[in-house]
């Protein structure tokens, strides 16, 4: 079973080469900004936020509600599902998570468990159980061919966009004020509040911003799979595995982590094997993890007797 | 002349760069109350954490003396020391919180349980048997240290003076040589030190142990202490009676001097 | 001689202390969930009801396996769903090959049970968030195998009628041999429901707990970290793998797709609006998160009846934070305030 790809003839071996590494830096991009999103919440607000795809979902739903209902374009749509996904991740924030913001960690997580049963019930409830798509934002058509292997505008589009954003964040986070206050907020709530920091705005703002890149993660994965509600579901994992693979101490880890678990599924899934790709490359985080337990980049909380 | 109990050879510990413990060496006798003083910062809690073996890479050798035999305690796992009859309380009470005061006691006696999961599953007659007569021995130390009363209530919610002494009694649950206390009048009231004092003492006399604590309350150290050793920036200054470590000039300017 | 001598003093017992023995509560909780079972025959329920009381009953099981790790230990696992299916599958897998079924059970819970101490082990090395990623991975490899491997039957595998020590066929089809097993379930989570309050109370339950509320002073009074650790986990797992045996006995066909992420999440959801570190709570919170919808709210409002669902969830937790359960505190507090109004005001009327 191994390797037998690899005895095809160079030019077929090199064209899929090429095609894996476009197709994996665009599913990392995807996985990247998901994970973004979830460290985000998890270093603001202390909880793992499972609801994460599903609001991304949801905002997706609006845009290609909208696009079928009233045949808007797909910039203008996706433009709207951001607006209304920086809208939902206010309303969580101040109407589900501030008022828990004293319940134990692991109950807050149940709590976006609930935030998830209610986008569920929302949704054939607003949209109708139809399924919808939504298309490229660059059309398939437009593509050139490197060395027999199609790469899309789109895909371009993608990896320029996510890499942009995320360097962008970085920036925001490393240099402004508000970065400032995001990382305080993040290393220790109680007394970035008695500093004056306003750690109220922060989470929300983090909650908006994450509700945002996840909207955008699934406008570019919908159209490979079309609009469904659990149509996140692979990225929302991967995004997991990415924070802890890269550590959920820092912003960059997951985005290095996202791009490793990108690769390294394409690459077995092609090479290996369809069916054991996946278990390979969680068994072997799995492993790399009992060694080196918070991720690439985390560091060990420190605790004092 | 009274036998060594716990002899602490040119103990050593550094984190990174800073040397918490530097070449300490102190022997603590049986049946004596030994303090341990000095300013904050000084290594204090660092040293009972070498000694109970939270931390093992020190330099130097730690020696507790059991049935005449010179125990290395390195040897011993953090877990293992209280079996050699060496137990514990901690600067800031750590109890169980959502678990009666009388549970809280049983845990201390953990390693008397001498019966496993299945049986417990089961509730063998053995199982029974043995989990009363540790609660008697419960009862019996709870009545010592006149809280029988609440020993079914949850220990959140206790005041504190009555939280240091759910410590006390658990590290007494498991019949200990000796006993290390970490601030045991932090947080006390005037009453409730002077109470301590005679409670101290009393265990002393009735479970037979050696005790070994850090206190700043100073007159409290100088009333129940045979003896107390003074340390500054982890170095040994001095150890003696509590009347000549008061006298003692070095003492004085490291510690007692800054008082004024 | 000696049996008899044991009966004796077992029936002293009973009539010496049959109100205060704990088991009995238990037992009597576990008659009125038993009479579910035949109530379909008299007409005064429908067979659905009682599917959703056998599903209440296997996951309380489940739930209280996660509510040892939750509650107790500290620790939070999200591959739950994953020992589930292997219990259920695992069942399945073994009896189809040939195994009767008391063996493949026992088989199923050795093969879990061991992977649950490995889980153990890696807990040692890692926390918080990471643990429960590296439960997340643990549970998706199983869930891909479930689905992927052939032995599994692709969508799902049928167990058929179920025959115990060999001679006694117990089939889904047949109503009467439906009841039975629910009988069967019931009394299994009666079982379950004992060995979880005898372990909780015993130095086990205190180990666990002191494990997770002060790590320090468990070391200190001779706690090993490995050894509770370890317990906690294998004994999560094989209440999930028990209750995912339960489930093939019960069912007799099970899916191969069921054991997602969402399945796991909702255990937990189980353990935490019904009632952290509590038996009764955590059956109350599986019939919350479980049975309120399945038996009232769909029939009304079909899928929307997700969004009640999760209100409630979110409502449970803001305002009992430590479980629905707890409220029975509160009702308490409200009675003896009345009582104590109502006592005043007999006072002043007699004045």
């Amino acid at each position: 079973m191994f390797g037998v790809h690899l005895l095809f003839d160079g030019v077929n071996t090199m064209t899929d080469l090429l095609r894996l590494l476009f197709n994996s830096l665009e599913t990392g991009s995807v996985y990247a900004l998901a994970a973004l999103g979830i460290v985000l919440i998890f270093r603001t607000s202390r909880t793992t936020n499972f609801a994460q795809g599903m609001i991304g979902t949801f905002n997706a739903y609006i845009a290609a509600f909208l696009m079928l209902r009233y045949g808007f374009n797909i910039w203008l749509v996706a433009l709207v599902a951001l607006i209304t996904a920086f809208l939902t991740g206010i309303i969580i924030d101040t109407f589900i998570i501030r008022p828990a913001a004293k319940v134990s960690p692991i109950s807050k997580q149940i709590i976006t468990l609930g935030i998830i049963m209610v986008i569920i019930g929302i949704l054939p409830w607003f949209f109708g159980v139809d399924s919808m798509t939504l298309p490229r934002f660059i059309p398939t058509a437009y593509s050139i061919t490197i060395l027999g292997a199609d790469l899309r505008y789109n895909t371009i589009f993608v990896i320029a966009v996510s890499t942009i954003l995320m360097g962008a964040m970085f920036w925001f986070i490393q240099y402004t004020k508000w970065g400032l206050a995001t990382r305080v907020t993040a290393s220790d709530e109680t007394t970035s509040k008695l500093m004056g920091v306003p750690t109220k705005t922060v989470t929300m703002v983090s909650w908006a911003t994450a509700a945002m890149l996840g909207t955008l993660a699934a406008l570019f994965v919908a159209p490979r799979i079309s609009v469904f509600s659990n149509m996140l579901l692979t990225v929302q994992i991967s995004a997991f595995f990415a924070g802890t693979l890269g550590g959920f101490s820092t912003f960059f880890g997951p985005v290095v982590g996202a791009f490793i678990i990108s690769f390294a599924r394409n690459f077995t899934q092609f090479y290996i094997s369809d069916i054991w790709g996946n278990v390979l490359v969680y068994t072997s985080i799995l492993v790399f993890l009992y060694f080196k337990p918070y991720g690439i980049f985390g560091k060990k909380p420190t605790k004092k007797v | 002349m009274s036998k060594p109990l716990l002899v602490l050879e040119n103990v050593s510990m550094h984190f990174g760069g800073l040397k918490a413990v530097d070449n300490l060496s102190f022997t603590v006798n049986e049946g004596e109350i030994v303090g341990l003083i000095g300013p904050n910062g000084a290594g204090k809690t660092t040293v009972f954490n070498c000694i109970t073996q939270f931390y093992k890479n020190y330099q130097g050798n730690i020696y507790f003396v059991k049935e005449d035999q010179s125990l290395d305690l390195r040897d011993i796992d953090v877990t293992k020391v209280i079996a050699q009859g060496l137990v514990r309380t901690f600067q800031n009470v750590e109890l169980i919180p959502d678990l009666s005061i009388l549970d809280n006691l049983l845990v201390g006696a953990h390693n008397q349980f001498k019966t496993g999961i299945v049986a417990h599953i089961l509730r063998t007659k053995k199982a029974r048997e043995e989990e009363k007569t540790l609660k008697e021995k419960a009862y019996g130390i709870l009545k010592f240290l006149d809280i029988f009363e609440l020993k079914d209530f949850y220990v959140k919610g206790q005041p504190y003076g009555v939280m240091k002494k759910i410590e006390i009694a658990r590290t007494l649950m498991s019949d200990p040589k000796m006993i290390i206390l970490d601030e045991p009048a932090a947080g006390l009231n005037d009453r409730e030190t002077d109470e301590l004092e005679v409670l101290i003492n009393e265990i002393k006399k009735q479970y037979k142990t050696t005790i070994l604590l850090i206190e700043h309350d100073m007159s409290f150290v100088m009333n129940i202490c045979d003896r107390i050793v003074a340390i500054n920036f982890g170095k040994f200054l001095a150890m003696d009676t509590p009347k000549n470590i008061q006298k003692n000039a070095e003492v004085q300017e490291a510690y007692l001097g800054r008082d004024e | 001689m000696k049996i008899l001598n044991q009966v004796e003093n077992f029936f002293g017992i009973i009539s010496k202390k049959i109100g205060k023995h704990p088991i009995v509560p238990f037992i009597l909780f576990g008659l009125v969930i038993a009479s579910i079972g035949f109530l379909p025959h008299t007409g005064l329920m429908r067979w659905g009801t009682m599917g959703v009381f056998a599903y209440i009953v296997i996951f309380t099981v489940v739930a209280m396996g996660l509510n040892l790790l939750l509650g107790f230990s500290g620790l939070i696992s999200l591959g739950t769903a994953g020992f589930v299916g292997a219990g259920a599958l695992g069942l399945g897998v073994f009896i189809n090959l040939g195994f009767p079924f008391e063996l493949a059970a026992l088989m199923v819970l050795i093969i879990a049970g061991s992977m649950g101490a490995l889980i153990g082990l890696f807990s040692l090395k890692v926390e918080g968030i990471y643990l429960a990623i590296a439960t997340l991975f643990v549970g998706e490899i199983l869930r891909q195998i479930y689905t992927q491997l052939e032995i599994f039957g692709g969508q799902a595998i049928r167990i058929g009628a179920i025959r115990f020590f060999g001679f006694i066929e117990l089939s889904m089809i047949n109503q009467f041999q439906r009841s039975i097993l629910f009988l069967l379930i019931t009394t299994m989570m009666v079982m379950m429901m004992i060995i979880m309050h005898n372990i909780v109370k015993s130095k086990t339950g205190r180990a666990l707990m002191a494990m997770s509320r002060s790590q320090h002073a468990a070391q200190a009074m001779g706690i090993s970290l490995l050894k509770y650790r370890l317990t906690a986990f294998v004994l999560a797992t094989l209440f999930a793998t028990f209750g995912g045996i339960m489930y093939g006995l019960y069912y007799q066909n099970v899916p191969t797709t069921a054991w997602t992420l969402d399945l796991s999440l909702f255990v937990i959801a189980m353990v935490v609006v019904g009632g952290m570190k509590s038996i009764y709570g955590t059956f109350l919170g599986v019939f919350i998160i479980h049975g309120i919808p399945n038996l009232w709210l769909k029939n009304y409002f079909g899928d929307i009846s997700y969004i009640f669902s999760g209100i409630l969830i979110i409502l449970v937790i803001i305002f009992y934070p430590y479980g629905f359960v707890y409220i029975w505190y509160d009702l308490k507090r409200l009675y003896i305030k009345h009582k104590l109004r109502w006592m005043k005001k007999q006072v002043i009327k007699d004045e």
